[in-house]
């Protein structure tokens, strides 16, 4: 149960390689479906459960529907899957033995340490360090909430944005 | 740092690497780019949580809001794509020959 986040990760880059592979993308939709419940499952283990709600509604509930039907608009009579395309087939290998061979190497010695850029050793996986009294509220709900106090200007930009952005897209799908 | 961020960064590598790698359709690199961001939003989530720094909690969802626009618009260049070429393969895209 340790391992629970760990276990999670790799589920989440698995599911990475099966739509990075390309099939068709009516089956790499569903593969992101998945891999977003499996974030979602991720953020939920360090303690963050409205960030693993807004995963949820969001990103799967507003744009991966989007991606739908737009997906089932321009799609082709017989969609390519994993096994069906030799290409498909090999990248989705290719990408899970460079997995296989990471997770092995990171679960092969107890004190295992990675130098990539940064330090990575697996002493700080399962224990977040607590640095005291938050009372009853979650840390986290409460610094979200701080988006309409700290973030007010925050709040305006990304409003703004979205507005410019229905704009942009009103007036590239016009045509002519 | 715990090795969770291992597999989080070669997430994000592989959606890189598809992004970049085309195949037939387009749609299929739209997707990636979807994962590219998903993948920086548990990164930055994880980040956050494990190390309690509050206030910043709401940039994930600052990130999530961007992330929609850009995907929006990546759909819209796509829905035109299709409406003029019936279909969304890149071997369409060849009006720029160098």
């Amino acid at each position: 149960m340790t391992y629970i986040v760990f276990i999670l990760s790799v589920i989440f880059v698995v599911s990475f390689v099966g739509f990075s592979s390309k099939p068709s993308p009516i089956y790499g939709g569903l593969v992101l479906i998945i891999s977003g419940a499996i974030g979602c499952g991720i953020v939920l283990c360090f303690g963050g459960s409205f960030l693993g709600l807004m995963v949820f509604l969001i990103y799967l509930g507003g744009m991966l529907v989007v991606f739908g039907y737009t997906t089932a608009m321009a799609t082709e009579q017989y969609p390519e899957v994993w096994v069906s395309n030799k290409a498909v087939l090999g990248a989705f290998i290719v990408g899970l033995l460079s997995e296989l061979l990471t997770a092995c190497y990171i679960l092969k010695g107890d004190d295992v340490e990675v130098e990539v850029v940064l330090k990575f050793n697996g002493a700080g996986d399962w224990v977040i360090y607590d640095t005291g009294d938050s009372g009853f509220f979650s840390e986290e709900a409460m610094g979200i909430a701080a988006l309409y106090s700290y973030g007010t200007w925050l709040v305006i930009v990304t409003g703004w944005s979205l507005f410019i952005g229905v704009l942009v897209i009103m007036e590239v799908t016009r045509g002519n | 740092m715990s090795v969770v961020y291992i597999n989080i960064f070669l997430a994000f590598t592989l959606s890189f690497m598809g992004l970049l790698i085309y195949r037939s359709h387009l749609m299929s690199s739209l997707l990636c780019l979807e994962g590219m961001m998903l993948s920086l939003f548990i990164m930055m989530t994880v980040t956050i949580l494990a190390n309690h720094f509050t206030l910043a909690s709401m940039t994930p969802i600052i990130l999530l809001v961007f992330a929609a626009c850009e995907a929006a618009l990546g759909l819209s260049l796509l829905v035109m794509i299709s409406s003029t070429y019936g279909t969304d393969y890149v071997q369409n895209l060849n009006l720029l020959q160098c």
